[in-house]
């Protein structure tokens, strides 16, 4: 069953389509990693799913509810906002305090001290305007844990932690995994290459690309081969003479070539050292990292 | 749940000092209006020992016809800054696109604020009066309970149709400038409608004039009966137009 279903979804401004035929899928107990440059549609999409603002034509599915013909399904998710702004007044526990009275959650004061303790903001006794924008964001996913909620949507949830409170939320959100759907956007790629199951790529309000990270780490494998010998001026003239090369570039006392048939590749090299009679210090095949993807994805090479 | 988030505006009242402020401004105002219009003819006469000025003795309708100038003066005012970004600010922060992602109806989010407003305007009003009532009692002769108080309860009237506007307004505008803006801007219109003596009777801010009327010569409610009538509908009108409004509005 799929948490989030999305059928056609556009959202048009008056200048701006910010999203256009966004068909997009997340199935339950996965973590979802949503990119995409600035200004793609990535807190759009974030804002239709919560029913902040309305969809121009197209719908989405919550939980099976549809988002134009119900709010119901809001009780069901937590969400952290990229920007997290709370009522400076509260203290974080007077906040989900409050928060708990709302939202009907029973045994709230035991509920409180394991989500701030979560968190890390169980001695944090001070108001909240005084927090650090990673205090409040760290207060923004307590806030969206603490009711239980089956689906989580996080916008941006560690661009403003410091790489230590980055660990721990990234740590956090991957023991999720499995008992609740995590859908979050973000810019920071290797957040998603280290706990994502599946990625979409938006640009412009499209989405460009939606599998998992392995398939699409399989799909965009540029046949590139990293090569260290003991002479590496005499290796690339003899490897440029020998091998069909699509690329060849030699950085910090390695050779990087691109070619079209891996394996004859790595049946030829081994010969081309032993013949040249030099030493081979490293073969490796380089797996393309997710930035690699993006950037080829959304820059439309 | 209106009851919860009542419950949230009076902690933010509370914690934020607003809650003093306004209690300090209507109790300071019930008290200092009697004694004000009680010294208010010796002070007149201290100005010049040269001139002989004569002044009336003092009643306690000059105690509270004080007291109700001030609650249309500065006590509305205060009401309006306090009250007028109690939505837009909130829009403006996002904690209103926070608590209503959360599943909460926004009807109920915005007349939580309604009422909530309202409770704290009436118990304050109507604390204020028996201050004022007591004090006046003392200072003057004889003080009349029955039209102090009816004039008293057209002011809520008045601040019913205010708070209404407050809360529109509020709706309407996404920070407190653009809210403060078109409660001025109607308030103004409304102003201008008032000098129109056909509709005048139906203008809400014509309650203000209304109460010292009832104080001066005494309680009219059948002359008054179409601007309390218009006054309730319109202040209903803007309740509702600023809950629908909000409900279909876009949030950060």
């Amino acid at each position: 069953m799929s948490v989030i279903r999305t059928e056609g979804l556009c959202k048009y401004f008056k200048d701006k389509k910010a999203l256009e035929e966004l068909n997009l899928e997340v199935p339950k107990g996965i973590i979802f990693g949503y990119l995409g440059p600035n200004g793609a549609g990535k807190t759009t999409t974030i804002r239709v799913l919560l029913n902040l603002a309305k969809p121009t034509k197209g719908t989405a599915y919550i939980l099976g509810e549809d988002i134009r013909k119900s709010r119901n399904y809001l009780r069901k998710v937590g969400f952290l906002p990229d920007v997290p702004n709370f009522y400076n007044f509260f203290t974080a526990r007077e906040f989900l305090s409050f928060i708990a009275d709302i939202t009907g959650i029973e045994n709230p004061k035991k509920r409180i001290e394991e989500t701030l303790d979560l968190v890390g903001l169980k001695n944090e006794k001070s108001r909240i305007g005084t927090y650090s924008r990673g205090m409040k964001q760290r207060l923004g996913l307590a806030q969206a844990l603490l009711p239980d909620p089956e689906l989580l949507i996080l916008d941006e949830p560690t661009s403003s932690l410091d790489p230590q409170g980055r660990k721990e939320v990234l740590d956090l959100i991957f023991s999720l995994k499995g008992n609740k759907t995590v859908f979050f956007s973000t810019h920071i790629l290797t957040d998603v290459e280290r706990i994502c199951d599946r990625i979409g790529i938006l640009k412009e309000g499209r989405l460009i690309l939606e599998d998992s990270i392995e398939n699409i780490k399989k799909r965009y494998r540029k046949r590139r081969v990293l090569i260290e010998v003991d002479n590496l001026e005499k290796f690339s003239d003899k490897i440029k003479e020998t091998l069909p090369l699509n690329f060849l570039e030699i950085k910090d006392n390695s050779i990087i070539i691109e070619v079209s048939d891996i394996q004859y590749t790595l049946r030829e090299i081994p010969k081309l050292i032993v013949q040249n009679d030099l030493v081979l210090e490293r073969l490796e095949i380089l797996e393309p990292s997710l930035e690699d993807v993006f950037l080829e994805v959304t820059s439309g090479v | 749940m209106v009851f919860k988030l009542m419950k949230k505006e009076f902690i933010e009242f509370r914690k934020t000092g607003k809650l003093i402020a306004i209690i300090v401004t209507f109790l300071l105002f019930s008290i200092l209006s009697p004694i004000t219009a009680k010294i208010m003819p010796e002070m007149i006469k201290s100005i010049s020992s040269e001139i002989t000025i004569i002044v009336p003795p003092p009643t306690w309708k000059d105690a509270f016809l004080q007291f109700f100038k001030n609650l249309n003066q500065i006590v509305f005012l205060i009401v309006v800054l306090l009250f007028i970004g109690s939505i837009a600010e909130e829009k403006n922060r996002r904690t209103a696109g926070l608590i209503v992602s959360k599943g909460i109806d926004r009807r109920e989010w915005v007349l939580a604020k309604f009422l909530f407003q309202i409770s704290l305007v009436f118990v304050l009003t109507i604390v204020s009066f028996f201050l004022c009532y007591y004090y006046s009692a003392i200072l003057f002769p004889y003080t009349e309970f029955g039209t102090s108080l009816q004039s008293c309860l057209l002011f809520l009237f008045y601040m019913t149709f205010i708070i209404s506007l407050t809360i529109f307004s509020s709706s309407v505008g996404n920070n407190i400038i653009q809210a403060g803006g078109i409660f001025i801007a109607i308030f103004i219109i409304l102003g201008i409608l008032n000098m129109f003596p056909s509709i005048k009777a139906y203008n809400p801010i014509y309650l203000s004039s209304l109460e010292n009327q009832w104080i001066v010569s005494g309680v009219d409610w059948s002359s008054s009966i179409k601007t309390i009538i218009s006054s309730v509908i319109l202040s209903t009108l803007l309740v509702s137009v600023g809950v629908y409004l909000f409900n279909f509005q876009e949030l950060e």
